[in-house]
């Protein structure tokens, strides 16, 4: 044990900035994907049909791809195509894409659920539709959004550690780096392993006391 | 009707401008783009000493760093004009051929079938297993080892080959697996086993870490060659690499190939023979 903490020690930087990188990067991601996402949930219901579909198109795309497949090719096909991006951006976007659909359809449902009633009782006070989205739809939407939301963000945050693979110095590249110096390998993953679960934990927390103060004014 | 004709030969005389550019630049090749951005693309792993892994603060160390240093140190005269893209083994080739790097120097194991989809460099390196034993204990030598049969245990790190890989040198062995490093030098200090076999290039340094307390079995087998890669179909850019890594094995700049030579294996490598030149014998 004193080994380990005098390795863990030795290793504290790098392994804060990998903690960081996987902060950051979770963070860019499911800001990029709560924006993409209100949007496509949006044009999901709303949109004329022939402006549906490509949405459809790209959340069934993201949704049918395993991550790490999404990520390979965040990385690889841009450089195809001239456009070299680096493996952190390559990264922040495949996430970011991926939460784009999850969340768009947790939008799209939230916005099915509520009676359409609500739409016409607008109407007949004489909102116009951007009015009726802002002041009557988006606000009920969205809370009934927030637990599921949650629950995209810590899958983020545990799929961040798949952004090992392309060279991104995350908390779980970083945590390789150091047990490629040290072979104490059971000893470092579970020290990562304990702050992925220490971060998702927080941020369940935090959606819990979110509902609760959101709930509250329902 | 006019104005937008006009705009698509507009359009489309740009779009040949670009492409002409980008033409004209891939005619220049590899190699002036490395010179003219000022600064070399290596790929690169982490977690692997002693070829390319982190040290305790942090910095990108290793023989492969110190030999993509070698290459920078030859295009600018300065060793620190290295960008290092960290990347997995299995995105070496890719990496290379989607032109995320310039060259990739990553314990790449030269093999006829990679060769056919990237460009090896001349080797700096040749990987073999290698037996170490605890300095002064029951067998010295890999006679001893050989002469006592089925009486010897060999731990090694887990995989597939490994049994076989261990027989071949010494076929009556016991052979133990091992899941990591460590508990695979454990089991040789502890004396569940009388040698470990692993790759020469960790048991040197491994050796050199831990100096005096093991001894080499002075046989190697299973040779692999090491080289970088690069992207096929730029000689001019395949040969500068070339003749960086060769004189720096057998020219001007071998100090440097020394010193780093020793400092990761803890041996010297023998100078390079002085008149005719030894690689055309």
């Amino acid at each position: 044990m004193d080994a380990f903490l005098a390795q863990l020690w030795i290793a504290r930087w790098p392994l804060f900035d990998g903690f960081l990188m996987t902060l950051g990067i979770s963070v860019g991601a499911i800001v990029f994907g709560t924006i993409l996402g209100c949007i496509v949930g949006i044009q999901l219901v709303f949109a004329p049909l022939w402006l549906r579909f490509p949405f459809r198109i790209y959340v069934d795309l993201m949704r049918g791809t395993p991550l790490l497949v999404l990520i390979l090719a965040a990385f690889y096909v841009p450089a195809v195509l001239g456009l070299s991006l680096s493996a952190a951006q390559a990264g922040t976007l495949a996430l970011g894409l991926f939460a784009g659909a999850h969340i768009g359809e947790l939008v799209r449902g939230s916005l099915q659920a509520i009676p359409p009633g609500q739409i016409e009782a607008g109407r007949s006070i004489g909102l116009t539709f951007p009015q009726i989205l802002a002041n009557v739809l988006l606000p009920q939407a969205l809370r009934t959004s927030l637990p599921p939301w949650i629950n995209t963000g810590v899958e983020l945050i545990k799929g961040s550690s798949l952004l090992s693979m392309i060279g991104v110095g995350e908390l779980l590249l970083k945590t390789q780096e150091v047990i490629g110096r040290n072979f104490m390998t059971i000893q470092f993953y579970v020290f990562a392993g304990i702050l992925y679960l220490v971060v998702n934990i927080a941020l369940d927390m935090l959606g819990k006391s979110m509902e609760r103060r959101l709930g509250a004014r329902l | 009707m006019r104005s937008s004709a006009w705009k698509v030969v507009a359009g489309l005389g740009a779009v040949s401008v670009a492409l002409v550019f980008t033409q004209a630049a891939q005619a220049a090749g590899k190699l002036q783009e490395v010179l003219s951005r000022g600064k070399l693309v290596v790929g690169t792993g982490s977690t692997n000493p002693p070829w390319h892994f982190r040290d305790e603060s942090g910095e990108l160390v290793g023989f492969d760093i110190d030999v993509a240093k070698m290459i920078a140190k030859g295009l600018f005269d300065d060793d620190t004009k290295i960008e290092f893209v960290n990347q997995a083994s299995d995105a070496r080739i890719p990496n290379i051929v989607t032109d995320k790097v310039d060259i990739a120097c990553q314990f790449i194991t030269v093999t006829a079938a990679r060769a056919q989809q990237v460009a090896f460099t001349v080797p700096y390196y040749r990987e073999g297993v290698s037996l170490m034993m605890v300095a002064g204990g029951k067998y010295p030598d890999f006679a001893a080892l050989k002469a006592a049969g089925g009486d010897v245990t060999v731990s090694v790190l887990q995989n597939v080959f490994a049994e076989g890989m261990v027989k071949a040198a010494l076929p009556d062995a016991k052979v133990d697996q091992f899941e990591s490093v460590d508990l695979m030098y454990q089991a040789l200090n502890s004396g569940r086993a009388d040698a470990a076999a692993t790759d020469n290039s960790s048991l040197r340094y491994y050796m050199k870490q831990n100096e005096g307390r093991y001894v080499d079995s002075g046989f190697s087998w299973n040779p692999q060659t090491y080289a970088c890669i690069v992207k096929q179909g730029d000689p001019d850019w395949l040969n500068f690499v070339n003749v960086a890594l060769r004189e720096s094995m057998m020219g001007t700049t071998f100090p440097t190939y020394k010193a780093a030579y020793e400092r990761w294996f803890g041996e010297t490598p023998s100078d390079p023979q002085i008149g005719f030149p030894a690689e055309f014998r």
